[in-house]
């Protein structure tokens, strides 16, 4: 029990030092890959620190619920760090509260709090990006269903740590179609959810934004808590594709607290080359028309229901 | 093992015809099906290596050089000549829902199989099954010649994966379809070719 809780605090600190770092060095990635020097890879933690110091500062058109919802949605993204399989693949202190449908339940509860908060902002352009960023969540939450029913099906649980434990000791099932699909579903989703390139850029004109537009009115710690938020949900995603989806080799199974350190490295180093594949698709391809986004999406979904096809053509049929 | 492999190929065939659905340029739809017939040549060889048949070996090494590097390449020729044809500029359905049949396609390929054949015991058979549907939808929804002689082809490939699942046909037969494949597309492009400048008033091969 006190080994559990121990653990809980050691992911969560992991995953609270790590994240911004994931950031800092997909940018320079990127950069590097243009032939240019780029930030350095703790950019983005001077960044958090700057906006700490600095004033916070509200519309006045905003109500109150406006200045709280950043600390909900950290919130949320914490208890999101609690549950999920980071550093090890047995459920910690706080893993049987929620499974998938459940954590997907909270990740989309916070994305709803920050839309509400960008209409009571008033901005148009925040306004912008919550009808943007509304329009795409609902076409991805039937491919992340779908996703998490045919994982479903090959586990029979929903729960995440389930799933990780028979995709490492069952090679059939690692080596299977349906996995195969399901995982480049999951990927391109990954692409929309993270906010790569085909989907969106961050750049400072508001044609490719989509994100970046619901925080435009918070500035200061809100503004702060917001970016980490976000760095952590970017972080907790990839782990959830890595560890859970397609390499869930090395998490530890049972609790030797070496095995758990050494896999903080490896895990990391997964993260790593999962921010290069990024980057080099960063790099070669450009960003789509608002429009043709709905045509990814599709090819994403298409993954995602030929997966049910396979399951039925190869092992059902 | 065998039947995985199948499986496995039959998909990612499906799944780039799914993909030629979302192009809007010829080129790359031509690129696609280059891709699908080394895909398909791989398999072939693979599998003439694996169980030692020599007539099989040949095949694959013919698939590919004819549908995988000679038509894309006489194909990518013609369409350099007449580059209005290069991209397609009014879809007859929209790119979505075409990708959304091509999906209800996949399901309606299974169900064919489960209504109809599931007596035979082969549910791999779906997959041609749908593959030709995608290549007959790719026809229907395209008023580009190049792209409705693409989905012909990929009907083509669907069929040949078809005979791969039943007992082998004779080496013959397999090899004159391949010849005749190539006829087709040969006269295809000179066809196009000659109808180049009344282009306005008859649209396209509508039939």
């Amino acid at each position: 029990m006190l080994n559990l809780f121990f653990l809980s605090i050691l992911q969560l600190l992991y995953v609270f030092a790590l994240a911004p770092l994931a950031v800092g060095i997909l940018h320079v990635f990127d950069e590097r890959l243009s032939s240019r020097r780029g930030p350095s890879i703790f950019q983005e933690y001077y960044n958090l620190f700057k906006f700490f110091r600095k004033q916070s500062i509200y519309p006045k058109t905003a109500s109150g619920f406006f200045s709280y919802v950043p600390y909900i949605t950290f919130g949320m993204y914490l208890f999101l760090t609690l549950v999920l399989p980071i550093i090890t693949a047995f459920p910690l202190l706080f893993g049987p509260v929620v499974d998938f449908v459940g954590g997907g339940l909270v990740f989309g509860a916070a994305s709803t709090f920050l839309k509400l908060a960008s209409l009571d902002s008033r901005n148009s352009y925040s306004i912008l990006g919550a009808s943007r960023a509304s329009s795409i969540g609902i076409f991805t939450e039937p491919i992340i269903l779908l996703i998490f029913i045919m994982f479903g099906v090959i586990s029979g649980t929903n729960n995440p740590y389930v799933i990780n434990n028979i995709l490492q000791t069952s090679t059939s099932w690692f080596f299977s179609l349906v996995h195969l699909f399901v995982g480049v579903a999951f990927f391109l989703v990954l692409i929309i959810e993270t906010g790569q390139l085909p989907i969106e850029s961050h750049t400072p004109n508001e044609f490719g934004s989509i994100d970046s537009l619901m925080s435009l009115e918070y500035s200061g710690r809100e503004l702060a808590l917001l970016k980490l938020g976000s760095y952590i949900k970017s972080f907790l995603l990839m782990n959830v594709f890595l560890n859970v989806f397609t390499l869930p080799f090395f998490v530890p199974m049972k609790f030797n607290i070496l095995a758990i350190v050494l896999y903080m490295f490896i895990n990391f180093l997964k993260i790593i080359l999962l921010l290069a594949i990024f980057a080099i698709i960063n790099n070669i391809v450009s960003k789509y028309r608002l429009f043709k986004i709905f045509d990814y999406i599709l090819i994403a979904f298409s993954f995602a229901l030929m997966a049910m096809v396979v399951f039925y053509v190869v092992n059902g049929g | 093992m065998e039947k995985e492999i199948f499986a496995l190929v039959g998909f990612w065939e499906i799944i780039l015809s799914i993909f030629m659905q979302w192009q809007a340029y010829t080129i790359s739809n031509i690129k696609t099906f280059s891709v699908q017939s080394w895909i398909l040549g791989i398999f072939l060889l693979w599998a003439g290596v694996f169980h030692g048949f020599t007539a099989l070996i040949i095949l694959a090494l013919l698939t590919i050089i004819t549908r995988a590097i000679a038509m894309p390449l006489y194909l990518g020729n013609t369409i350099r000549k007449q580059i209005y044809r290069a991209r397609e500029n009014k879809h007859r359905i929209s790119t979505g829902l075409s990708i959304l049949i091509s999906l209800l396609l996949a399901v309606f390929g299974y169900l064919v199989y489960y209504l109809i054949l599931a007596g035979y015991g082969q549910s791999l058979v779906s997959i041609p099954i749908t593959l030709m549907l995608q290549g007959a939808f790719l026809i229907v929804s395209r008023s580009n010649a190049y792209s409705q002689l693409i989905g012909y082809l990929v009907m083509e490939n669907s069929m040949f994966l078809l005979s791969f699942l039943f007992s082998e046909l004779p080496f013959i037969v397999e090899a004159g379809i391949i010849l005749d494949v190539l006829g087709v597309v040969v006269v295809a492009g000179l066809l196009m070719r000659v109808r180049d400048e009344d282009i306005e008033k008859e649209e396209e091969l509508l039939g």
